[in-house]
């Protein structure tokens, strides 16, 4: 059994998967650093992938949908900053009323625009291309995960080698995690830690702009009502978990990629759909309790220690 | 470089905090400014810094006129300064904490730690100061904090230092390291401003003295031209209050003691701690900070589980029972942290102040409060404790931290428990309430509660209690009675073993 599931064609499922919950969880990463508690990002890549599929259907071109893509992500993340930066608004509040709105606005638009409910197809949409790369492509199982990918695929790789040197080296990670962790000390420094926190909900806004063309107009090519299907959850997730890490967070995206290709396949072995459904999110359950776990066995032997 | 505050006047609303102050600050001077809690310094020097911006009156720096639109202005311009509660990043190191906010960057915005490095371990060495830059700020004690906080100015170019209360939470090994470190500043031509209220620093350190009280500006003179009584004198605007006698007491009655108390987290070195605190008395425990004086407090409140031993209060044994079973049975507790342990700051002063008796019969029924009570009982508490407040209404957290401070105080003291445990309970507290709560702890000592100060204060320690504990490294030293032990005898018994570094502390509480 195990081996008709671990083959090739899984690898490369794996690997479309895991993309777009990369990117959002990335954007999340970002803002999580930077001490901005967003939950929207189901909201951002949903309107990601309807911008996307707008884009590419009225320009005919991949480049132009996937800007499309970025300016809806960045479009959300301006109203989440404009709620919770400029205004005092619960990020949580703001966080729920954007997966709201997100959800209602683009199955408006659908209807609205391409006089369609559920589903948008059209002859127009112009996919990202993919990217056969020599020699890797020929090594068994790994060569269709890491070849034949579309281009979001490597960006999101690159960009999370970029991250992990960003947060180390780079002044505006320093910036995001000062922002985060202690933000008058950023402020005593003379920088605007209001600005920094929205700089990082722009970043987040475009990253997942991109995680959400890569739902609709890299491999399908359609949209679809509540096409992001729990996948900015997840990536929320992650990040809380991983605690906005970007290595650790590359893994566990992987990890529930597995999990979410694997849970299609045991469907052909009879497995009941309603359960496979549910793998992924089990997933993301027992990575929280392992979490907490530990940090509570932290809390324990720390127990009673003040901060001298 | 020369900075001059010219009529300077701070608003609040109806309030005027600052009050048309004029004040002259000169290159290799340390200026001391002091007055009580809530006097206008630190909002006087919030306007220097551009922390506050609303403001009438001119700032001139080297007899040009300038005004900031916010504190980067001010920093660009030469002027730095230490807050009280540090501006850190625990999780950064002490390097990326240094440079936060003036790294040395490359054309793509990455920084350059090599060089910066070598700028900070410079100014380490040109200073002496005693600090490795590769540490986490997370992992240092509080002195070697403020040493980052003041690194990170001189790393800017700051010529003019100012100080919020640098050394209300340093150890006097610190303070001394501190000391040292404004003396070389003040050599290279750098001028201090030192925000304080402890006049005895002020006359060992200062070059002149600025005296603040209710927003106005009382005296600035050199430190020579003027005395220690005049200060204190202008500080509280008229006479000092007399030190209260107490009452001759003969106590034989027990009211706690800890019987061979072991308490994890200690490096007592398998010696258990035991101590009596006797009805009618005041023990004070005296100890530089962070020598597990905070542990003891805990386990005696219940915070902290102890490993064996006996608890003894009213001959009820407490080991075992929690919190609120302890102060039913007799316990009273006032915290070191009244912020954050004291106090709900965002509730009233009535909420604050009745919180511990919500079971009381007089003060709920078990459904609803008894409101007209519950006024009359803090109105009383504020009048009878002198607490400034505009009503009961008020939240606690617009008052200032003597206020504050008394209000924790009268709270905890007018439940009238057999024990009260007061720890620093005077700690950043200006000098009228310092009085006040020192009167009323020894009012209860009179009417024969037992009374257990914990404090860093030698001074408080020594004037208040009737024996002293002193605690070192997790021991606490025998009984020292009060009129006999000097305060350089108390200084050997706190100083007479080495501090062990956090890190090891941290390894000891692992079970």
């Amino acid at each position: 059994m195990l081996g008709s599931i671990f083959d090739p064609a899984f690898a490369d499922s794996v690997a479309r998967i895991s993309i777009p919950i990369l990117l959002a969880a990335l954007g999340g990463a970002i803002c999580h650093r930077a001490g901005v508690f967003n939950i929207a990002l189901e909201g951002f890549l949903l309107m990601g992938a309807f911008m996307a599929v707008f884009g590419s259907h009225f320009t005919s071109s991949a480049t132009l949908g996937t800007l499309s893509a970025i300016c809806g992500g960045i479009f959300m993340a301006l109203l989440f900053a404009e709620f919770h930066l400029r205004r005092p608004g619960d990020p949580i509040v703001v966080s729920i009323a954007i997966n709201l709105i997100s959800l209602g606005l683009s199955t408006y638009l659908l209807r609205a625009i391409f006089d369609v409910s559920g589903v948008f197809q059209s002859d127009q949409i112009r996919k990202v291309s993919l990217l056969d790369i020599p020699i890797i492509e020929n090594i068994p199982f790994l060569g269709s995960f890491f070849s034949g990918q579309s281009l979001l695929f490597y960006f999101s790789l690159a960009i999370v080698i970029f991250a992990h040197f960003f947060f180390k080296y780079h002044q505006l990670g320093i910036w995001l995690r000062a922002a985060g962790e202690n933000k008058q000390a950023l402020e005593a420094g003379g920088v605007s830690s209001k600005k920094i926190q929205f700089i990082s909900l722009i970043l987040c806004g475009a990253l997942c702009g991109l995680g959400g063309a890569q739902l609709s107009i890299s491999n399908v090519g359609l949209f679809v009502e509540n096409m992001s299907a729990g996948r900015g959850w997840i990536a929320v997730v992650i990040v809380l978990v991983t605690g906005g890490r970007a290595l650790p967070l590359l893994g566990l995206v992987f990890l529930f990629g597995t999990v979410d290709g694997a849970s299609l396949r045991v469907q052909g072995f009879g497995w009941p759909q309603q359960f496979t459904e549910m793998m992924p999110y089990l997933a993301s359950l027992l990575a929280l309790i392992f979490v907490c776990y530990r940090k509570l066995k932290f809390e324990k032997n720390t127990q009673g220690i003040r901060n001298v | 470089m020369k900075a001059e505050l010219h009529e300077i006047s701070v608003k609040f609303g109806t309030f005027c905090a600052v009050n048309n102050v004029s004040l002259s600050f000169a290159p290799g001077e340390i200026h001391a400014l002091v007055g009580e809690n809530g006097a206008g310094k630190s909002t006087a020097m919030s306007v220097l810094f551009g922390l506050n911006t609303d403001y009438q009156g001119n700032i001139f720096i080297n007899d040009q006129l300038r005004r900031w639109k916010s504190p980067a202005d001010a920093i660009s311009a030469g002027i730095g300064m230490v807050h009280q509660h540090f501006m850190l990043q625990e999780t950064m190191s002490v390097l990326e904490n240094v440079i936060l906010c003036s790294e040395p960057v490359n054309k793509l915005g990455f920084v350059n730690f090599a060089a910066a490095a070598k700028t900070v371990q410079n100014l380490i060495d040109s200073y002496d100061l005693q600090i490795d830059q590769t540490q986490k700020v997370g992992e240092l004690s509080v002195g070697q904090r403020q040493a980052v906080e003041i690194l990170k100015l001189l790393y800017r170019r700051s010529e003019f230092l100012i100080l919020d209360e640098p050394t209300a939470v340093l150890t006097p090994n610190e303070k001394e390291e501190l000391f040292q470190s404004l003396s070389n500043f003040k050599a290279s031509g750098k001028s201090i401003i030192l925000i304080t209220h402890k006049i005895d620093e002020v006359m060992m350190i200062a070059d002149k003295v600025s005296v603040m009280r209710s927003g106005n500006l009382i005296s600035s003179k050199l430190l020579k031209n003027t005395s220690k009584n005049e200060i204190q004198q202008n500080i509280i605007g008229g006479k000092l209050p007399k030190p209260i006698k107490r009452k001759q007491m003969h106590p034989k009655d027990i009211g706690f003691e800890m019987q061979k108390v072991i308490i994890p987290g200690l490096a007592t070195g398998g010696k258990p701690i035991s101590l009596k605190v006797y009805l009618g008395e005041i023990v004070g425990i005296a100890g530089v900070s962070g020598n597990g004086q905070g542990s003891l407090v805990e386990a005696i409140v219940g915070i902290r589980n102890i490993l064996s031993g006996n608890m003894l209060l009213s001959n009820e044994n407490i080991s075992d029972q929690d919190v609120s079973a302890r102060r039913k049975i007799g316990l009273s507790y006032i915290p070191e942290d009244r912020q954050s342990v004291g106090l709900a700051l965002d509730a009233s002063v009535l909420e604050n102040s009745c919180v511990s008796q919500m079971r009381n019969k007089q003060f709920s029924n078990g459904y609803f409060f008894n409101l007209q009570h519950l006024f009359k009982f803090s109105e009383q508490l504020v009048s009878e404790y002198d607490i400034r407040v505009g009503s009961v209404k008020s939240k606690v957290r617009t008052m200032s931290g003597g206020n504050k401070q008394k209000l924790v105080v009268a709270r905890e003291l007018e439940q009238k428990k057999q024990l009260v445990i007061a720890e620093n309970p005077t700690w950043g507290v200006d000098i009228g309430a310092i009085n006040k709560i020192h009167q009323e702890l020894i009012k209860m000592r009179d009417m024969g509660h037992a009374i257990l100060l914990v404090s860093n204060e030698i001074e408080e320690i020594m004037g208040l209690s009737d024996r002293i504990h002193v605690m070192a490294n997790g021991q606490l030293s025998e009984s020292l009675n009060s009129d006999q032990v000097t305060a350089n005898k108390l200084g050997e018994l706190m100083l007479s073993r080495n501090e062990p570094a956090l890190s090891e502390k941290l390894e000891m509480m692992r079970p």
